[in-house]
Formats: structure tokens, sequence, C-alpha cells
């Protein structure tokens, strides 16, 4: 008589079969037999204390492994707190695996206890979902979902189990798998469609390599950096692509879009040729589509064919993978042993003469804490290998325009949903995953206030996780939207009414501290990354300061707004009396 | 613009739910739609409208979305250009006797509750016959996009 396994020891073996290491998750009364199963077995299994926690945990995990994720959330409200997660991970195609609770086969349907549509609600959040419906299909479901998360354009998927499939016996039967799936990415474009993509790079005069978070998926910032360096093309990324080419590299341009810098966006809209790595021409990197780089021709190379001609119309779609396709590039340019244009060095001139008029600067001089100053000191005080998370907002905006960005793999954001509460369960994902390497979670006192609750999960595990809040007793975006374009009717966006961030995280014990003066950031962060404990940093900024540039909605990227309109002279003759 | 649409998916009903709202959030304007079940799939045919500029990336999105096997797109199109002929009978079958009878040798692609797609034969597409077909139940169509590799994509053969 062969061996029988109940549907959670199926489960369990199936991710230990897929290379799981840790979960993210929270138990509840339709997940009880799999947390039973989970007691003997050997995956680890970190405790959250709300699933959206689990969700942005797994997520920061994906994001610097590249490996899927895993959470895991009990039926019901478990499995609807889940989807922000999961929602957000789709948005930025990150490899993420859900496993949720579901009330018994036999009550599914009748409004039992914490019984939710979870597969119904996940369908827009998901990349795919799956019901499972007896303990023999586990292991082959498991298998499918992961490789779906991985696969084509990666993202989320969804395996709903209910509590009877879970504690339903069957014979074990393994699909053959030697590890974790592998991905596996369409190749659409053919040798003649790299040719005359390689005509159109030869062509051009003033052309802009514009890298998004496919260049990452894929592992192709080395490929990138060398068609860079190739062709003499300077490249922006997008908030997504952010590490897949080094800040400090000569023919960086940052990031382009909303809070682009103005050479950036200036690069854009002359540009001749504008070729697209991995990226999905968002409205917040064009700005007004019928005016985004109007002069130029357009290659887009993608791994997802439903993203070309959807947004911005191109000339030439090269469909595959990032790296596999840049490969093909390369190789063609070098057969075809060309030079890059004279006229190249010309346009490469123009751009550093725009960054020289508009640089992305701040009032270093200021008397108060610049929450831009704070970014670059942890930033130059940070490991080589650091991994930053965000929240979203100014804080986030600033990280992007302000942190040294060396490699890939260590910039983890919300960038699609913009979902704030992200970046603190993130960074605990993501030191999950590298226990030795540092990881700051730099958010916003808005933000923070979503998932502090996980405060409590860092101190459990002695997950090391270091917390930096830029502070301005704001909702300081949304306040600065309503300060720009709506006449500074400030409506609920004042946070002055919030906790003491230093005392709640002694409260969870924590050591927590606050920089209130200029002078003291630096020795500040020094001793705040000094060490390997979870600790918090709560830095009280500037509540006026502003991300410049600015696109205004809808308008093109040429109308930004470089700088914050001139200050009152007497505020001026104030600043100068503060600085003596 | 109209358009008919073919997809097939697995037997999955999660993937047809998903179709579903696809539809919804991509708004498509939903004219007609037919849906069978066999055991190791589900088809569906939809004339739908939408922007001509949209079409490519509906297209893309449909045929990448997991669960989807097969997508074909048609393009409502004079009967003097058109190679499919979709026939909305309800109750009445005598459209697509009429068809049948002009063109024995059409191909039935598609039928379900009285929604038909046939292929014309290619030597009979010019036919005075076909172009006589004004009724409004007949809606002529051109075949643009497919994930099939055959020349002329084949769905479902289902009974009536």
């Amino acid at each position: 008589m062969p061996k029988l396994y109940s549907g959670s020891e199926l489960l369990l073996e199936s991710l230990s079969r897929q290379k799981v290491e840790v979960l993210f998750g929270l138990p509840g009364g339709a997940v009880l037999p799999l947390y039973d199963a989970l007691y003997s077995a050997g995956i680890r299994h970190l405790l959250v204390r709300h699933e959206q926690a689990a969700a942005f945990a797994a997520d920061g995990y994906a994001r610097v492994t590249g490996k899927p994720g895993v959470c895991l959330g009990t039926s019901g409200p478990g499995a609807t707190n889940l989807i922000t997660g999961l929602t957000s991970a789709l948005m930025d195609s990150i490899p993420v695996v859900a496993l949720t609770g579901q009330v018994p086969l036999s009550l599914m349907g009748k409004d039992a206890f914490q019984e939710a549509d979870t597969i119904g609600i996940s369908l827009p959040s998901t990349k795919q979902s799956f019901l499972v419906r007896s303990a023999a299909e586990v292991p082959s479901v498991i298998q499918k979902a992961f490789k779906a998360a991985v696969s084509g354009r990666p993202g989320p998927v969804l395996v709903d189990l209910p509590k009877s499939v879970l504690m339903e016996n069957a014979e074990a039967n393994y699909p053959p798998i030697a590890g974790p799936e592998l991905p596996e990415r369409v190749r659409e474009w053919t040798d003649d469609d790299v040719e005359r993509a390689v005509d159109m790079i030869l062509e051009s005069r003033r052309a802009v390599l514009y890298a998004g978070g496919g260049v990452i998926t894929a592992n192709a910032s080395d490929e990138l950096r060398e068609l860079a360096d190739l062709t003499h093309i300077p490249l922006t990324t997008t908030l997504m692509g952010l590490g897949c080419f080094p800040s400090r590299h000569p023919l960086s341009l940052g990031m382009l879009g909303m809070h682009g810098a103005y050479a950036t966006n200036m690069a854009i809209c002359q540009c001749d040729l504008l070729i697209a790595v991995g990226a999905r021409f968002d409205d917040r990197v064009t700005g007004r589509l019928d005016s985004f780089a109007p002069n130029a021709k357009k290659i887009h190379l993608d791994v997802d064919p439903s993203e070309v001609n959807k947004n911005v119309r191109v000339d030439l779609a090269l469909v595959g993978d990032a790296k596999e396709t840049l490969r093909a590039l390369l190789a063609a340019l070098k057969r075809r042993n060309a030079t890059p244009p004279t006229e190249r060095q010309q346009w490469l001139q123009r751009i550093e003469a725009w960054r020289s008029e508009h640089p992305l600067t701040y009032d270093k001089y200021a008397n108060n804490v610049k929450p831009q100053f704070v970014i670059e000191t942890l930033s130059q005080y940070a490991s080589d290998d650091a991994i930053v998370a965000v929240d979203v907002g100014q804080h986030q905006m600033w990280g992007a325009q302000f942190w040294n960005f060396t490699r890939p793999r260590a910039w983890l954001s919300s960038s699609g949903l913009g979902s704030m509460g992200y970046g603190f369960p993130a960074a605990m994902g993501a030191q999950m995953a590298f226990p030795d390497r540092q990881v700051i979670a730099i958010v916003g006192d808005g933000g923070f206030q979503m998932t502090l609750n996980d405060l409590a999960t860092v101190v459990q595990y002695r997950v090391p996780v270091k917390i930096a809040i830029i502070n301005n007793r704001a909702l300081g975006m949304v306040r600065q939207w309503q300060e720009i374009f709506f006449e500074k009717r400030y409506c609920d966006t004042d946070l002055d009414f919030a906790p003491d961030f230093v005392k709640l995280a002694e409260a969870y014990g924590i050591r927590g501290a606050r920089v209130e003066h200029r002078t003291d950031v630096a020795d500040a962060v020094q001793d705040f990354l000094s060490d390997r404990e979870p600790r918090l940093i709560d830095f009280w900024v500037d509540p006026a300061e502003n991300v410049y540039p600015i696109v205004p909605p809808g308008a093109s990227l040429a109308e930004m707004v470089v700088e914050p309109p001139r200050v009152l002279v007497e505020e001026e003759a104030l600043d100068d009396l503060w600085a003596v | 613009m109209q358009w008919l649409l073919t997809l097939e998916t697995n037997n999955d009903m999660i993937s047809v739910c998903r179709l579903m709202n696809i539809f919804r959030r991509k708004n498509l304007k939903i004219t007609t739609l037919a849906m069978t079940a066999r055991p190791s799939a589900f088809s569906l045919m939809s004339v739908v409208e939408s922007a001509e500029a949209d079409l490519d990336h509906l297209f893309n999105f449909l045929r990448r979305i997991e669960g989807v096997q097969h997508v074909t797109c048609y393009r409502h199109e004079s009967f003097r250009n058109a190679s499919f002929v979709f026939i909305d009978s309800e109750e009445d079958n005598s459209g697509v006797a009429q068809v049948l009878k002009a063109f024995p040798e059409s191909k039935l692609i598609f039928a379900s509750h009285g929604k038909y797609l046939l292929e014309i034969p290619v030597e009979k597409r010019r036919s005075p016959a076909l172009a006589g077909s004004r009724d409004p139940a007949f809606l002529p169509f051109a075949c643009v996009k497919t994930t099939r590799s055959a020349t002329h994509p084949e769905l479902a053969r289902v009974q009536a």
C-alpha cells in the first residue's frame, strides 16, 4: 500500500522542491492543517502582524533574489489582506506566489465563516489563480504556479487551498523537476529585426536608452551597460529600472519623467532615437503622450508583446527576453565594427550643458534638515552592497534622485501601484533573503504608520532592518499637489498628530533616535548603520520641501517646473539671518 | 470599429472569468458573446467594438494570458473583402442554410446557440451570392491576427 500524505505535507514538500526558503504568513482557521505540518517541516516561517506585510515581504524577497517570494494567509480576511501586495507585484512584474486557505470544499459558496471568493477577488491582481480541488493535484498545481510566476513577464500567482484539501490524504506524485522553475520567455524577433535596430542605432545622432524594470528581471544590466559603452548612448531609467546602470557612470541620466532631472527630460524631448528596454512608457514617464519624444524613432525591447504600441507607437519592436535581445544587438553591432557617429559626442555635450544649467540639487546651506541631504548621507555611509527599500511619496522620489545606485536588485519600490506601507515590510523580506547585507527602509511618516505593526516581527526574529523615517509631519506628496495644483487648500494631509516614533520603537524593543538638526545628520547616520540590530531613526525634515523638477499632470516633459517659485524676500532675509 | 474575437482557453473556468474581466477592463463593448464548453477547453466567440488603434494591444494582451490557448481576431469588412461570415440566426437557421447551400464547401469555425462563424472557400469569396447577403444578421469579417500557425484558423467544431 503506497504511503499517503496530507495535502499540507504535499504542499510543503512541493515548496521545498521549488527551493523555497522562507514563508511570510499569518495563521488562521482554514490554514491550521498547513501550520500543523509546518511545525515539523524544514521551511522557515516569518510570522507577520498583518497579511499585507506578508505580501510586501514576499515581493521584497523576490526583487532581491529574482526567485518567487511566498506569502501565506488564511481564508477570507487573510486572503483579502494580501490583495494590495499582489496588485503591487503585478504592476511591477514581481514573481510572488500567494497561498491562501479556503473553507472546505463542501462549504464553498455557502457563505461560510471566513469565506471569501478569493479566486474572484484575485483575478485582476494576479497573473494566474488556481483553486486546488484535491490533495493529489497539489504538487502539479504548485509546479504550475511557480512556473507561471517566473515565466514570460513575471508576476504574482495565487493558489487557493480549501481546508479539506489540506487535510485530505493522497499519494505523493511530484512532477519531475531538478530545482526551482526556470523562466520561459518567448522570442518573437528575427535576425533581420536586429539588423534593422542596428541600422537605426548607427543612423541616429541623438539617441537615448530608456531602461526599465525588465532589465533587472532579465539580469541584463551587464549587457545594457555594454551597449551604452559601445555606442556612447546616454541612458535613463524608470523608477523600476534604478540600479540597472550605475548612477555615476558618465552616460547615466538618472530617472526620467514626472520627477526626472531637467537634462534627462530635455534629452527625451530632443532625441532622434529612443531605445526602450524592459520599460512600458507609463504615464509618469511620458507626460502628455503626443509630445513624448516627438522627434524620435522608437525601438521597444520587451518580453511582453502586449506592451508594444500600448501607450506609444514604436517603429520597431523586439519582443523577447531583454538579456538575449541585447546580446543579439551587441553581436550585430560588433559584426558591423561600427563606431559611434561623431555627432554623438556633441549630443553628450549638449546634455551636459543642460545638466549644468539645472542640476538636481537643493539648498545645501539650509539651517533645517533637508530630506535630500538625509538621503545623500544615508547613501554615502551605506555599505557598497546595501539594499534600500522605499515607501511611496516624496521621500521615494528624493531617493530615486539622490541615492547613489551601483547595482541591480538593491532598490525596492512599489512603483506602479505606489502602495504606501510597502517599504518597511519589503525591507524585511529582503533581509530574510540576505541576512548579512545591510538593508535600509527609507519611509515617510505617513506610509510607515500603515505597516509599523511589523516592528514586532523584526524584533521577534532579530531581522536587522534599518528604518529611516523622513518625517515631514504630512502626507507630503499629496500636500505638495494641494500646494501647487489646488491653491494651497490643504485638506487632511497634515500628520502632526502622530506617535513619537522613538518611543514607539523603544516600546517594541528597538533603539530609536530623532534628528532635528542638519549638523547631527552625518553622525546619527553613522551610528544608525553601525550595528547589526534593527534600528529606527526619525529625521525631522523641512516640511515645506517639495520634489522638483515636476511635470504637471497632463503636461509634456518639456513643460516641467524645474524649481520652486522664488520665496518672499522677507523669508530669504530670515534664512540669511539663520545662516549667520 | 467592429471586431470578432475567437478564443480558446484551457478547461479551467477561472480562465474564462479572467477573460470576461479583461473585456470589461479594456473597455470592450460586447455586441455578441457565445461560449461553448468541451471536456478539455472553453471556446468563446464575441463581436466587440473597440478603436482600431487598440487592437494590437488587445490581441497581444489576450494571447499572453495564462490559460488562453488561442486567439484569433477578425476585422469587420465589406463582403467583397471578407473571407469569413458571422451569422446570428437566433432561432431561425435559414440564414445558415442559405450560406451552406450557396457554399457547400464552407468550413464551420464556430457554432453556438444560433451564432455561426463560417469560412468561405477562397475561390468563392467574391461570389455574387455572398455579396448579396445583405441581411443584418450576416456580418462579413477578415482574419487579421491569429496565434494559430495555420493560415486559416480553426476553433472548436462544436454542436450548433
